[in-house]
C-alpha cells in the first residue's frame, strides 16, 4: 500500500482549471520534489493533500484511507510545513510548540523535548517567537511537523527565504528523516538544484497538468551527454571528430570542444584525437541538469 | 475539545493587551464608586425621611413632563413606590458593597460585553491575519471543532470577565461602603406592589438574566470575524451595532415595535423581577426572539468558516 496515492485530483475556480486530473503515487522513506514554473498548481494540489481547499474531483488516499472524508485520522499521521512559517509571535517557542502538540493526542513531555533538541532549539525555546530569525522560525516549523511522528511529511516551499546554510539544514534533516525513519517526503520548490540533490524523484507540472514523473537517478544515465575534451588544438580536433560523425552537433572554443554522444563513445574518440597528435588535457561529461530538463519538458515557457 | 479551548485560552490570556482589556473593567468599577461616594450616597443620615420625600416630589415633576420618555416615567415611577414603601416600613436605605454590586450587574455585564467583542472579533479573524491559520487547520483537528473551541472560549472570556467585575464591585464597594447587607433583602416594584428577595438571589438573578446580551454581542463578532475574516471589520461593526442597540433599547423602551427588536430582549431581569415594557410579550418569546438571531448568526458563519479555501 501506497503511503500517498493521489488519484485524478482536480481542482476547478469557476471555468478555470488550477489542477487538472493528477495521479501521484509515494512510498515510504521516498522523497518527492513537485516542481513547475509559478501558476503551475503546485502549492493547489499540496493544499488539496491537506484539505485546506476542497477538491472538485479526485481522490486522495494517505496509508490507504480517504483523506478528504476521514479528515482528522488521517492528518494525525501527516506534518506539514508551509512556506513562510508564521507562528503566534507574543507566544514563546515553548507555547507554540505545546499549542500544535496539544491537537493531535498521545503527544508525551519527552518526545516535546525530544524534537526541541533535534531541531537544535534548546536555548532559545523559551524566548517568544517575535525575537525569532526566519532559520529559527524555519526549525520551530520543522519541530511542529514531526513533534507527532507523521509518517508523510508536506512542505511547501520550504526553503523559500532561507539563507544557504538554513537549506543544507533542512536538507539534511529531510534525507535523515527518509532514510532512518521510513518517513515519505513531498516537497514542492522552485529551487531545481535543491530538488535534485535532496529527491529521489521529481514530479513536473505545469498548467494544472502533471506532465512528467523522474528518477534523479534515471536521469543521469541518460543516453546522450554532452562531452567536453579539453585539447590543445582544437581546430584539427574538429576535423578528425567530423570524419567520425557527420551531421552531430560540435561545438568548441579555444580550448574545449564538446560533442553530444553517449558514454561509450569516449574512449574511442580520445584515442582518435591522440592517435592524430592532439594532446588531451581532460574528458568531462556535462551531465544534463534538472534544470535543462525541465526546460526541455516545459518547452522554456511560463519561466 | 479541552485541550483546544485550553489553547484558546492560552492566545488570549498570554497577551498584554488582554490584561490591559480587563483591567479597564475593573477600573470602570472604582470609577461608579468614586462617583457615588462624592455624590454623598451610602451614607444614611438621620433625616433620611426627609430626603426621601424630597426626592420623590423630583420624581413625581419628572413623571408629569410632557417631553418624558417612557423608561424616566416608568423609573420614576418606580422610585416613588420603592421610596414609599421604604417610609411606610421605616427601612433607611443604605449602600454597601452587595447592594452596590446589584445595582452595577447590568453595567458591568455591558462594558464586558465591549471588551469581549475584540477578543471576538480577533479569535477567528487574527489566525487568517497572521497566516497561523494554515498550520492550525491542518493538525489533527476538524474546522468544526476549531470554530467550537474559539466560540466556547470567547464566551467563556465574557462569563468570567463579568464574575470578576461583580466579585470586585463587592470587594471594593464593601471596603467603601461595608460588607453589611448581606442579610438585607432587595426590594423591586412589580405589578405596582413592592416585593423582596434574598440580596445574593438579586445579584445571582442580574448575572444570569442579563447574558443573552453578552450573547449577542460576542456570536455577532465572532461570526463576523469567522466569515470575513476582518479583525477591524468585525471589532468596528460589532461595537457600533452593540452601542447603538443598547442605547436605543432604553431610549425606545416600551414602544411596541420594541417586541422585534433584539436588544430590547436582552435584559430578561423584567420578566422576573418587574414588568416588561411592552404588553404581550413574555419570556418564552424573548427567549425564542434570541435563540433566532442566535441560530442566523452561527448559519452565516459556519458554513462559510468549514467549506472556505485557504489559499
Amino acid at each position: 500500500m501506497s503511503l500517498l496515492q493521489i488519484r485524478d485530483l482536480t481542482k476547478k475556480i469557476g471555468n478555470k482549471v488550477i489542477v487538472d486530473q493528477v495521479t501521484l503515487n509515494m512510498d515510504k522513506g521516498e522523497i518527492l520534489g513537485l516542481l513547475g514554473p509559478n501558476g503551475a498548481g503546485k502549492t493547489s494540489t499540496i493544499r488539496m493533500i491537506v484539505s485546506l481547499m476542497s477538491k472538485s474531483g479526485g481522490q486522495v488516499l494517505i496509508n490507504g484511507t480517504d483523506a478528504h472524508a476521514n479528515f482528522e485520522q488521517t492528518m494525525k499521521h501527516v506534518g506539514v510545513i508551509v512556506e513562510n512559517p508564521d507562528f503566534y509571535k507574543y507566544l514563546s517557542g515553548f507555547d507554540n510548540l505545546i499549542h500544535f502538540s496539544r491537537m493531535t493526542p498521545g503527544v508525551t513531555e519527552v518526545r516535546i523535548q525530544e524534537v526541541i533538541a533535534l531541531v537544535g532549539l534548546e536555548h532559545s525555546i523559551g524566548d517568544k517567537v517575535g525575537t525569532y530569525s526566519l532559520g529559527m522560525r524555519q526549525r520551530l516549523g520543522l519541530a511542529i511537523a514531526l513533534v507527532h511522528k507523521p509518517s508523510l511529511l508536506i512542505l511547501d516551499e520550504p526553503t523559500n527565504g532561507l539563507d544557504p546554510a538554513g537549506i543544507r539544514e533542512l536538507r539534511g534533516h529531510l534525507t535523515h528523516l527518509a532514510q532512518k525513519e521510513g518517513v515519505g517526503i513531498l516537497i514542492s520548490s522552485h529551487l531545481m538544484s535543491e530538488m535534485e540533490i535532496m529527491c529521489d524523484r521529481v514530479a513536473i507540472m505545469q498548467k494544472g497538468k502533471l506532465i512528467n514523473i523522474y528518477k534523479i537517478s534515471d536521469m543521469a544515465a541518460d543516453e546522450r551527454t554532452q562531452v567536453q575534451f579539453e585539447v590543445d588544438r582544437p581546430d584539427l580536433a574538429v576535423q578528425i571528430l567530423q570524419t567520425l560523425m557527420s551531421g552531430d552537433e560540435i561545438t568548441t572554443d579555444q580550448r574545449h570542444i564538446q560533442v553530444s554522444i553517449t558514454k561509450a563513445h569516449i574512449p574511442e574518440i580520445s584515442r582518435k584525437l591522440m592517435e592524430a597528435g592532439i594532446n588531451v588535457f581532460g574528458v568531462h561529461a556535462v551531465q544534463k541538469t534538472l534544470e535543462d530538463k525541465f526546460m526541455e519538458i516545459t518547452g522554456g515557457e511560463d519561466h | 475539545m479541552i485541550s483546544f479551548i485550553r489553547n484558546e485560552n492560552m492566545k488570549i490570556y498570554k497577551r498584554k493587551r488582554t490584561w490591559v482589556m480587563i483591567a479597564i473593567v475593573l477600573l470602570y468599577v472604582v470609577l461608579q464608586i468614586v462617583n457615588l461616594k462624592t455624590a454623598g450616597s451610602g451614607a444614611t443620615n438621620d433625616n433620611w425621611r426627609a430626603q426621601l420625600e424630597q426626592e420623590n416630589v423630583q420624581f413625581g415633576k419628572e413623571a408629569t413632563k410632557t417631553d418624558a420618555l417612557n423608561i424616566e416615567i416608568k423609573q420614576a415611577e418606580k422610585h416613588i413606590v420603592l421610596n414609599e414603601y421604604y417610609l411606610d416600613k421605616g427601612i433607611p436605605p443604605s449602600t454597601n458593597g452587595w447592594s452596590f454590586a446589584v445595582s452595577q450587574v447590568r453595567n458591568i455585564i455591558f462594558a464586558v460585553s465591549l471588551i469581549s467583542i475584540i477578543i471576538a472579533g480577533e479569535i477567528v479573524a487574527a489566525e487568517f491575519v497572521s497566516g497561523t491559520i494554515k498550520l492550525l487547520l491542518t493538525r489533527s483537528a476538524s474546522r468544526s471543532k476549531i470554530y467550537i473551541s474559539k466560540y466556547a472560549a470567547a464566551i467563556l472570556f465574557g462569563l468570567m470577565l463579568s464574575v470578576a467585575g461583580i466579585l470586585t464591585s463587592i470587594l471594593l464597594g464593601g471596603f467603601i461602603f461595608g460588607f453589611n447587607g448581606l442579610a438585607d433583602s432587595y426590594f423591586y416594584v412589580k405589578n405596582q406592589s413592592v416585593e423582596e428577595i434574598p440580596m445574593l438571589q438579586a445579584l445571582l438573578a442580574g448575572y444570569v438574566l442579563n447574558i443573552p446580551f453578552l450573547l449577542i454581542t460576542i456570536t455577532l463578532a465572532f461570526m463576523i470575524s469567522a466569515a470575513f475574516r476582518s479583525t477591524t471589520f468585525s471589532i468596528v461593526i460589532s461595537l457600533l451595532v452593540s452601542l447603538t442597540g443598547f442605547i436605543i433599547a432604553i431610549a425606545m423602551d416600551g414602544w411596541s415595535w420594541t417586541k422585534y427588536f433584539v436588544f430590547s430582549h436582552t435584559d430578561l431581569t423584567p420578566y422576573i423581577y418587574g414588568n416588561p415594557s411592552v404588553d404581550g410579550v413574555t419570556l418564552s418569546f424573548s427567549l425564542i426572539f434570541i435563540g433566532i438571531h442566535l441560530a442566523v448568526m452561527y448559519l452565516i458563519s459556519y458554513p462559510i468558516f468549514v467549506k472556505r479555501d485557504v489559499v
